[in-house]
């Protein structure tokens, strides 16, 4: 029998399986990568693991409101790649062109998402058809316009300053990567537009009888999407510099298996930046210790891929259980 | 030795006992009809029989022999077949291949053989005087059609025992009287047609006995020659004329808050005044809600208008509810409750803007508010951050109680507000209504449950066909007379 409301029991309620669950596998796998190697828990290695992160992890932030939304974003490898080429394209190795090229890039990504957003909210076309035939149009873009080789060249200090550490320990990237996750989750739970992404991702129908702006906020949620991404683009551009045309393929998987990792399954309404932001350190983690143990890149792939399907498999298996116990 | 017979079957959910020892008994060759009022039992007993669900004690017989089904293949194969009011069939495949879904005639190297198919569809559909093309498409057929490929489905399993519930909840007239003539070859086959409807002149047009449940029991059955629809009403709800409780009598001066016109029968526009609560009587399928829909914006006015305190309503949802009329969903899982989220949020979701200073919530503003109402409303609930899904129905209802409260409205449309809450739950949410009603808001009442009809409605208005037929003062009103207006056997049986 549940108690009357405000009891002062509520509070010493311990958080749900499925909103717990992956911190408990966070926690799990760094004291297996403790015993694994001492050098994990030097401070450098951890700044550098987030570091590494640090372009997966802020695109996750926009992927997690499309997919709170029932929706999904797999055009977010193509538009990190077209960011960090526009990026270095417009500055041009010239300091002046600093924050313009930064500029370019942000709204490179917020464009491209604007245009996934409007044709899923008002064309009706299914988002995971459409992102993705997006993505090949974003690298057919992106390759028209450097010719298919590598061009531009960053302003002088922008990677300095973005590989340097603050106070010699704190990397910046782990800096920017930690302030997107606060944007994301301000975003998420203290503006309308985040609250409506839960209520229209946990029932879409209940959402437009209580008035909600479905397409409007369908819309908005692909652009925060395309412009976290269009960041995720310039802190990879920090991290590899000019290293090709195509520097963001396959990034796409990453960020949804983060997601996933997260908790932030396709159902929509469930899960968070903050878990999207364990999802990130699972899988870098995880990654790293595949590495740490000699396996191909070729394995860590085929890992990553297995980590997508048993994170579903398992937030559905315990949503399946929550909502099997609920039920009258 | 009857076909069909049950002993002291009983079924038992966790706190309701949905079937209580009954004793049921019919032939073969003919048509029995079951009727009873919402939660009698009739749906209960039909799963049971149809192996949906297991029995918690009692046996069923078929032809004498104990049998016991774990599953509907089970009941299938001892020759019981259901039709759903629910369409099952694909319409993108023919009646042939519908008719023999998932038991195709395969030829050699396990190729479906569908003149094979055909040809036994033919053959199926023509001794039983069902005229369809077996190589029509489904998708291409009207509704009674639809319906007797659901029907032909069912015999093709060679049933004697086809349970048919409410065949014609969504046929018109003309599609009816197709449906008798299909039901009435099956008996003369010598199969045994069980019939649930809610509409009583069907009952007495198409059954040879009636089987009357209520609260789970069999009262009676009877021939229907030998029975009466007042004689039948009263025994659907156990009562003579009951007392009704008096509501509160409506305040003089109060203004018009919604008018429609073009929706009553007689061309008279129904006005609802402020603080009157206007009772919505009628049966499953008559069209309540989609006059609901209609009001709220949720699918086109259809040559109807509606006006609030004068001004035109908008026609979008969103603006509806901004203008002060407020839809109460009748499905709650469907379009009401946002399962995974918090109390708060749910009962927030229609007043944001009420919560937000431009673009940001103000959350301990919000969480006061909520708090308040919900309080109010009496919720049970470990927290106000508690998921709503995992709460009672009653104490759902009572958090989009809340949402509808904080939105502010100036009319409440609200559909079954009491399915699913038990019976402390609905009382509260009686308190509510008339609370509201007694600070000036017009409620319109949508209920299956005609006795809350009448406790709580100042006016009832009957609808049939998705039309009002009669708008009547609740002052001597009673079950009977409600039934009666409501199922037009008034009209029907004078002459029976």
């Amino acid at each position: 029998m549940s108690m009357a409301l405000d009891t002062p029991r509520a509070s010493l309620r311990l958080p749900s399986l499925d909103k717990a669950a992956v911190w408990i596998v966070l926690v799990v796998l760094l004291l297996l990568a403790g015993l694994a190697s001492d050098a994990f828990f030097k401070i450098n290695y951890l700044t550098n693991l987030v570091r590494q992160a640090a372009p997966v992890g802020i695109t996750a932030v926009g992927v997690t409101f499309v997919m709170l939304l029932r929706g999904v974003d797999l055009s977010v490898g193509a538009i990190v790649s077209m960011s960090a080429v526009v990026c270095a394209l417009v500055m041009d190795g010239k300091a002046e062109n600093l924050w313009l090229g930064i500029a370019a890039a942000s709204a490179c990504g917020a464009a491209i998402g604007l245009a996934n957003g409007l044709l899923i909210a008002h064309g009706k076309v299914s988002a995971f058809i459409l992102t993705l035939g997006m993505s090949i149009v974003v690298y057919g873009l992106v390759q028209m316009g450097t010719g298919g080789t590598a061009r531009g060249i960053v302003s002088p200090g922008f990677r300095e300053v973005l590989n340097s550490r603050v106070g010699g320990v704190l990397p910046v990237l782990v800096i920017f990567l930690l302030v997107a996750m606060a944007i994301g989750i301000f975003l998420q739970s203290r503006t309308r537009f985040g609250r409506s992404v839960y209520l229209i991702g946990a029932n879409p129908d209940a959402a437009r009888l209580a008035g909600l702006p479905v397409n409007r906020v369908t819309v908005i949620a692909y652009v925060v999407s395309g412009f976290f991404a269009g960041l995720g683009g310039l802190a990879l551009l920090a991290r590899t510099g000019v290293s090709g045309t195509n520097p963001g393929a396959g990034m796409e998987f990453d960020v949804l298996a983060a997601v996933v990792l997260g908790g932030t399954t396709f159902a929509g309404g469930r899960g968070s930046v903050g878990a999207t932001f364990a999802g990130v350190m699972v899988l870098f983690i995880a990654l790293n210790l595949a590495n740490v143990a000699g396996l191909p890149y070729a394995a860590q792939l085929t890992i990553k891929g297995l980590i997508i399907i048993a994170a579903s498999a398992a937030h559905s298996w315990i949503g399946w259980r929550v909502s099997a116990r609920t039920q009258q | 030795m009857p076909l069909l017979q049950t002993h002291a079957l009983t079924r038992r959910f966790p706190g309701v006992l949905a079937l209580d020892h009954v004793d049921f008994a019919a032939e073969a060759g003919e048509v029995h009809a079951v009727c009873g009022a919402n939660g009698a039992g009739k749906s209960t007993l039909m799963n049971l029989l149809s192996g949906t669900i297991t029995p918690t004690s009692g046996t069923i017989s078929v032809n004498g022999e104990t049998v016991s089904f774990v599953s509907p293949a089970d009941a299938r194969d001892a020759g019981i077949a259901i039709v759903y009011q629910e369409f099952s069939s694909i319409p993108e495949l023919t009646v042939a291949d519908n008719i023999f879904l998932g038991r195709e005639f395969c030829g050699r190297f396990g190729a479906i053989d569908r003149r094979a198919a055909s040809r036994a569809a033919a053959d199926l559909l023509g001794r039983y005087g069902i005229s369809l093309r077996p190589d029509a498409l489904v998708g291409s057929l009207g509704v009674a059609d639809r319906q007797l490929v659901e029907f032909a489905r069912a015999l093709a399993t060679d049933a004697r025992i086809l349970i048919l519930d409410e065949p014609t909840a969504v046929l018109s007239i003309s599609e009816q009287a197709k449906l008798f003539g299909v039901i009435r070859t099956l008996r003369e086959r010598g199969l045994l047609v069980l019939y649930i409807s809610h509409r009583l002149e069907e009952v007495f047009e198409i059954a040879d006995r009636v089987s009357v449940m209520r609260d789970g029991a069999l009262v009676a059955t009877r021939e229907k020659s030998a029975l009466t629809s007042s004689e039948l009403v009263r025994l659907m709800t156990g009562r003579d004329v009951a007392a009704n409780t008096a509501p509160a009598l409506l305040v003089e001066g109060r203004r018009t808050a919604l008018k429609l016109e073009g929706i009553s029968e007689n061309g008279v526009p129904l006005e609802l005044r402020e603080g009157e609560i206007l009772g919505l009587a009628g049966l499953v399928g008559a069209g309540r809600t989609s006059i609901a829909h209609r009001i709220a914006g949720l699918r086109p006015r259809d040559g109807f208008s509606a006006a609030l305190f004068g001004a035109a309503l908008p026609d979008d949802p969103a603006r509806v509810l901004a203008a002060g009329v407020v839809y109460m969903t009748e499905d709650r899982k469907r379009d009401g409750i946002f399962a995974p989220l918090a109390v708060t949020s749910n009962a927030t979701a229609a007043s944001l803007d009420r919560f937000a200073l431009g673009s940001f919530l103000r959350l301990r503003r919000e969480r006061a508010q909520a708090g308040e109402v919900l309080r109010g409303l009496r919720l049970v609930a470990a927290s106000l951050d508690t998921p709503i899904g995992s709460l009672s129905g009653g104490n759902q209802q009572k958090v989009l109680f809340a949402r509808a409260l904080l939105a502010r409205p100036k009319v409440l449309i609200c559909d079954e507000p009491t399915r699913g809450a038990d019976v402390g739950a609905k009382e509260e949410i009686y308190a509510v209504l008339r609370r509201l009603a007694a600070e000036g808001v017009a409620i319109i009442l949508i209920s299956s449950e005609l006795n809350e009809v009448l406790a709580l409605s100042h006016r009832i208005a009957v609808v049939r066909h998705g039309r009002i037929t009669a708008v009547m003062d609740n002052a001597g009103l009673d079950e009977h007379a409600l039934l009666v207006a409501a199922t037009g056997a008034g009209s029907k049986n004078a002459a029976a």
